[in-house]
């Protein structure tokens, strides 16, 4: 049976799946692309060997067009996502150094950064890779063909994944000189007090996050409580982070240290101007995304938009 | 990968369905582990569409139309002087700035263009000058700065840590030692305007991150003298220049906020300012501005701002429009599948 499957695999070049449930299956299911073993009646030799464990042989059909589906566009658009939300911070930070002599001088205190990843931008990720659907489990077993994604690779495609980096250049430039010459060089406040490098770097680290956390709530089309909580949570964190490093004593906060309290938040240009920098930015994928779904749609747009009353 | 993750609806491992049990080991329902929690499905239609941008448009275009005219209402007179006041004749600008011999007093006359209102700020500018290099930003010790006992810590501050004969220099560091030293001195009809140098900095930095017992020492003793020479006798919490100086740009055109004047101006009033051209920005092409302005509740002068909520706002407009329009010039079925790609290829399109 091996040989059967790596004949296929080889002269075919496609993905094989193999199912089984017996010790003779083994080497079918460990040469086949993806092993499904049913564990059962001839054991549990099956299951160890294999990539997927199922119960009952008609499990086998909600795995590949339930899971498969789901699976499948959840983690293209983790992947993409994340290049996306880091190419919009990263590059914040080279533009920086276009005006600071290429010297090495990161654009935001060294706290904020260590933390983009870890407390600001990395709970909507997870909602957004293991929560997300696009259809429910019941459209996903009437309509197979939704598994025609997968095969075809629509969803993590070369230029699916392009453009989400040039969307993630393009935040970031909006972001970068849009912060730039909001703040810059006048006074910021009616007390006449100028922006320092420490007021520039909030201002701009608060557009990316909230411009990340914006963004994936335009992408995903299913928002539960989690959804909501994560997203606007994770904005709510840095806030309080801001907050809360900027009490510690300066020789630990330096550029931090009451930025926030004392600086930011009375001034009405900051607020306006994050507004403005947010929205700026993510006007682009919005007209895209609305040009695809409402004049060239694909067919999991054509499935979700039919079956959207009928969750 | 094992697909018992959430959301599988597999039993749990074990025997299979083959004899029909008594007590089935399917775990319990729930509705997070079914991934079937009451949800909002959002989908794009055009209706949507075009409120969606009418509301952004609605609220973007007033608020750039309040920030631009705030930003209008600011008076801003600035004067480029650092070529100005090079005396005539002098070629040598850089030997000019640095020979103590020769006077640096220069006197520029300003116009004020339209009336201004108190307070207003008086600033110096400079350009090219590169306050948030790496070498730069890290040459600072906030230890020193706030504790007296701790005045001999000159970690990074080098060049400027220590003098010739290793004492510590207190404020270490070269952003202080290349503290601004021009000065200012304003007048209007033969009558002096006082400039209050009080309060200019921010009021965590004196209270916090400059000691009220910490004075300078040892400053400007070098070879090489960078910028002002410090009182030793105020106390760092009172140096209220040094404090605005050391809270670092963040690019290479920046303003610092020298004091304010609290008597209004009017309009084609002529203000002589008397100052001195101390601040060597010769040697490396930098420039030197004195800025007067007022300030509403915007900031000080700019117009990006409220030019950017206006464009915003108006192309969030045009494209409400221009979804309207096809909306109603091509009006879509939803999910009428004549549109899919391929039964379009078939219609010969």
């Amino acid at each position: 049976m091996e040989a059967v499957t790596r004949l296929v695999k080889i002269r075919t070049s496609k993905t094989t799946l193999a199912i089984g449930d017996g010790a003779n299956d083994v080497g079918m299911l460990q040469e086949a692309d993806i092993g499904v073993g049913i564990s059962g009646a001839e054991g549990m030799q099956a299951v160890m060997a294999s990539d997927f464990a199922i119960a009952q042989f008609r499990f086998l059909e909600r795995l590949l067009l339930v899971h498969g589906h789901w699976c499948y566009r959840r983690i293209a658009a983790m992947i993409c996502y994340f290049f996306f939300k880091n190419i919009t911070f990263g590059f914040t930070l080279f533009w920086f150094e276009a005006h600071a002599m290429f010297s090495a001088q990161p654009a935001y205190n060294d706290w904020f950064i260590s933390f983009y990843s870890v407390a600001f931008t990395s709970l909507p990720v997870i909602a957004l890779g293991v929560f997300d659907k696009d259809v429910s489990s019941r459209v996903c077993l009437e309509v197979p063909s939704l598994h025609q994604d997968g095969v075809n690779n629509v969803f993590f495609s070369w230029s699916r994944i392009l453009s989400w980096m040039l969307n993630g250049m393009c935040c970031s430039i909006i972001i970068y000189f849009g912060s730039l010459n909001a703040i810059l060089v006048q006074a910021v406040r009616q007390d006449g007090r100028v922006a320092g490098f420490d007021i520039l770097g909030v201002t701009m680290y608060s557009c990316v996050v909230w411009t990340v956390n914006c963004q994936l709530a335009l992408y995903i089309s299913y928002f539960t409580w989690i959804q909501h909580f994560v997203i606007w949570g994770s904005i709510l964190i840095w806030y309080t982070f801001l907050v809360i490093y900027g009490l510690f004593s300066p020789a630990i906060s330096a550029t931090a240290y009451h930025v926030f309290v004392e600086a930011c938040a009375p001034s009405p240009l900051y607020w306006l101007s994050t507004l403005m920098i947010v929205v700026t930015a993510l006007i682009p994928f919005f007209v895209y995304k609305i040009s695809r779904t409402l004049y060239y749609p694909q067919y999991h747009d054509q499935v979700q938009r039919a079956n959207s009353k009928n969750w | 990968m094992d697909s018992h993750a959430a959301g599988s609806s597999s039993g749990g491992s074990g025997d299979g369905a083959a004899q029909p049990r008594r007590n089935s080991r399917k775990p319990k329902y729930s509705k997070f582990t079914q991934q079937e929690l009451p949800a909002c499905k959002p989908i794009l239609t055009p209706k949507w569409v075009i409120s969606v941008f009418v509301l952004v448009g609605v609220i973007f275009v007033p608020i750039g139309i309040v920030s631009l005219r705030a930003s209008q209402q600011v008076v801003e007179i600035v004067d480029r002087y650092d070529d100005a006041c090079v005396p005539a004749g002098v070629t040598d600008k850089l030997a000019y700035i640095r020979n103590d011999s020769i006077p640096k007093a220069c006197t520029r006359n300003l116009t004020i263009t339209k009336d201004m209102k108190q307070p207003i700020f008086v600033y110096y500018q400079l350009d090219n000058f590169y306050q948030n290099h790496r070498r730069y930003v890290k040459s600072r010790n906030d230890v020193q700065l706030r504790d007296k006992s701790k005045a001999s810590e000159t970690d990074n501050c080098d060049p400027e840590a220590k003098t010739v004969d290793g004492k510590p220099i207190v404020p270490c560091g070269l952003i202080a030692w290349s503290l601004f030293n021009d000065t200012y001195n304003l007048i209007r009809n033969n009558e002096t305007l006082s400039v209050d140098k009080k309060d200019i900095s921010w009021k965590s930095d004196r209270d916090h991150k400059f000691g009220s017992h910490v004075f300078p020492m040892n400053f400007q003793k070098g070879p090489l003298q960078g910028g002002k020479i410090l009182d030793s006798k105020i106390p760092l919490s009172k140096q209220e220049d040094l404090i605005v100086w050391m809270r670092t740009a963040a690019l290479p055109t920046f303003r610092k906020l020298y004091g304010r004047i609290y008597v209004d101006l009017k309009e084609n009033d002529a203000i002589t300012v008397q100052l001195e051209n101390n601040y060597n920005t010769y040697s490396f092409s930098g420039k030197k501005k004195l800025v007067l302005s007022t300030a509403t509740w915007i900031g000080g002068k700019n117009d990006f701002l409220g030019l950017a909520y206006l464009t915003v706002g108006g192309i969030c407009f045009f494209l409400a429009f221009a979804f309207t329009l096809l909306y109603l010039i091509k009006p879509r079925k939803m999910g009428d599948n004549s549109y899919l790609s391929w039964n379009r290829a078939t219609l010969g399109r």
